[in-house]
């Protein structure tokens, strides 16, 4: 059986062809698993994540929250940065890391209350039941997927 | 606007000789201790540069990632993965970046793995991946930006391998002995960027002006602070800051003072040397073809926890986030030092670099630098555990002033 191992290493070429022109066409943002489902909070959460938010954060991302050169935005790419990801994290992130001048000053609810701002201003509607503050909790729901949908007649 | 390549072994006067010796004699008097066997020499003509507030196109600011003990070169388990780090680097972090690279490197290479994984494309994560294919590895840098919008390009880009690097007494004698050894290799291979179209590394003619003895002890604004890092984990005065760079003079050129016969500008004690600069864009384009051309990829991506590393393909990681550990790998060693540049309009026909009182001015062929450096007299300690990364137009505003009105009081310097 002279031709089997040449055949095999076909086979193994086609394989890892196939699996290369995989991975070039999935997109640049490494593949994760990415929820649907969005996350309930509440209008009242969302609010005072928008006053924080003036305060504490809109000096340097923007008062639309567009960013600049220096400073990312906090629309479209987040979604492709944490889409998937636990929300604890990025309460936890928003905690630990923000605003970058007084890193650690903001509690726990202010952070959430961040957060649900951040899912409004993506696109995500509020709900009935709020975000929730524990960490557990959190870590159970994911970031969800928010893509921008085609533009409705209207509004072209 | 583009340059050829400057004339073989002249690049500090790679830009058009516009530093000459003024022809007219001056009764030029120097002391016989500073130069004992030196004919009498002319005064330096510079031409001043057009330094106006309505002149900036840009201001940039920079968290330098300081650790008291140095940068971080530990080794550590991430689930199966090996993790490396290299980042911490304070305000040295483009000197030392090829040496830095090269410590790990050598490494990471005994793990005989053929592929790397790189977190971070700053300046470090880019010489690192550079290093690490010239040591044979496939390399795959895994970043949320790639270098011309990292924060590294928001330094200033010139060589100063001891600038808030560490802290004499945590750091250690070893840690003093590995500095030598990356300042060197760094030096080394930044020379062979020297002499390129472009210019991506060049010398400058540096100046540096005072109103003081140059051998005056710095005297520090009483700021009422007490104790020291031991005793408050975070450093108090500048004495603390570590100082090596006499461990490299003999490849670093000296600088020489100048009397005020010579002085191209109307201030007390003068002083020139020659000052190695990066320009960001020319060096920054060329080292991101080189990591292109030799084969390596980028994944644009952004890491919120070192257990996200689980799912990287490579075994091996080397991890080169610069400040954005103190988020993303929680490392609250990291002190922010904040920095500010501001960029006027680029002045290739007049390549030199002075400071004075506190602010700066270098031409680099991306644009004229300015930067307060220390308009407050707090030496080594200011914008110690500053994290403001935004503008902040007035102190650029102030350093623009100083040095405009050291040019107003030199009539002599035109021309």
């Amino acid at each position: 059986m002279p031709r089997k191992p040449s055949t095999r290493l076909m086979r193994s070429h086609a394989f890892y062809a196939a699996a290369l022109s995989l991975a070039s066409a999935s997109p640049l943002h490494a593949a994760k698993p990415v929820a649907s489902t969005v996350p309930s909070f509440t209008t009242e959460q969302a609010q005072h994540g928008a006053d924080l938010y003036r305060t504490a954060c809109a000096m340097c991302h923007g008062a639309d929250l567009s960013g600049n050169f220096q400073t990312p935005s906090l629309k479209g790419r987040l979604v492709a940065s944490w889409a998937g990801t636990p929300l604890s994290r990025l309460t936890g992130y928003i905690q630990r890391a923000m605003p970058l001048m007084a890193p650690g000053t903001l509690s726990t609810e202010d952070a959430t209350a961040l957060v649900a701002f951040l899912l409004r201003e993506n696109g995500a509607a509020p709900g009935k039941s709020p975000l929730p503050t524990v960490e557990k909790r959190q870590a159970s729901l994911k970031f969800p997927a928010l893509a921008v949908g085609p533009d409705t007649p209207s509004s072209k | 606007m583009s340059r050829g390549p400057p004339p073989a072994a002249s690049s500090e006067h790679s830009r058009g000789g516009s530093l000459v010796r003024a022809q007219a004699p001056q009764p030029a008097a120097p002391s016989p201790s500073a130069q004992p066997a030196s004919l009498p020499r002319r005064r330096i003509r510079l031409q001043p540069f057009d330094l106006r507030a309505d002149q900036i196109t840009d201001i940039k600011v920079c968290l330098r990632p300081f650790r008291a003990m140095g940068p971080r070169f530990d080794v550590e388990h991430v689930g199966n993965k090996l993790v490396f780090h290299n980042y911490g680097h304070g305000g040295s972090g483009w000197s030392l970046s090829w040496g830095s690279a090269s410590v790990v490197v050598e490494k990471v290479s005994t793990t005989l793995q053929r592929k790397v994984a790189v977190i971070g494309c700053g300046i470090i994560g880019l010489t690192t991946a550079l290093t690490a294919q010239r040591a044979g590895f496939d390399v795959t840098i895994y970043t949320k930006d790639l270098l011309p919008r990292t924060r590294s390009v928001r330094a200033n880009g010139s060589w100063t391998p001891d600038s808030r690097i560490s802290l004499t007494a945590p750091a250690g004698p070893e840690f003093a002995d590995l500095w030598e050894r990356m300042a060197r290799i760094s030096w080394a291979t930044y020379r062979d960027y020297l002499g390129l179209p472009g210019n991506p590394v060049e010398f400058i003619e540096h100046f540096s002006f005072s109103d003081r003895p140059f051998d005056a002890p710095h005297e520090e604004k009483p700021d009422g602070r007490t104790g020291d890092y031991a005793s408050t984990g975070m450093p108090q005065h500048g004495e603390e800051f570590a100082r090596y760079s006499d461990r490299i003079r003999d490849i670093v050129p000296a600088g020489e003072e100048l009397t005020p016969a010579e002085s191209p500008f109307a201030a007390p004690y003068a002083k020139r040397n020659s000052l190695m600069l990066y320009n960001f864009a020319s060096y920054g384009h060329l080292l991101m073809s080189e990591f292109f051309q030799a084969g390596g990829h980028v994944v644009i991506r952004e890491f919120h926890d070192p257990s996200e590393l689980t799912s990287l393909p490579e075994k091996v990681i080397i991890n080169c986030p610069g400040y954005a550990a103190r988020d993303w790998w929680n490392d609250k060693s990291l002190i922010p030092v904040r920095g500010q540049t501001a960029w006027l309009p680029p002045r290739p026909d007049l390549p030199y670099g002075l400071h004075y009182h506190g602010a700066s001015a270098v031409s680099k062929t991306d644009g004229l630098m300015v930067q307060a450096y220390d308009l407050d007299n707090e030496g080594e300690m200011g914008s110690v555990g500053n994290s403001f990364e935004h503008p902040d137009r007035t102190e650029s505003e102030r350093a623009i002033k100083v040095l405009a009105d050291l040019f107003a009081r030199s009539p002599i310097s035109e021309g």
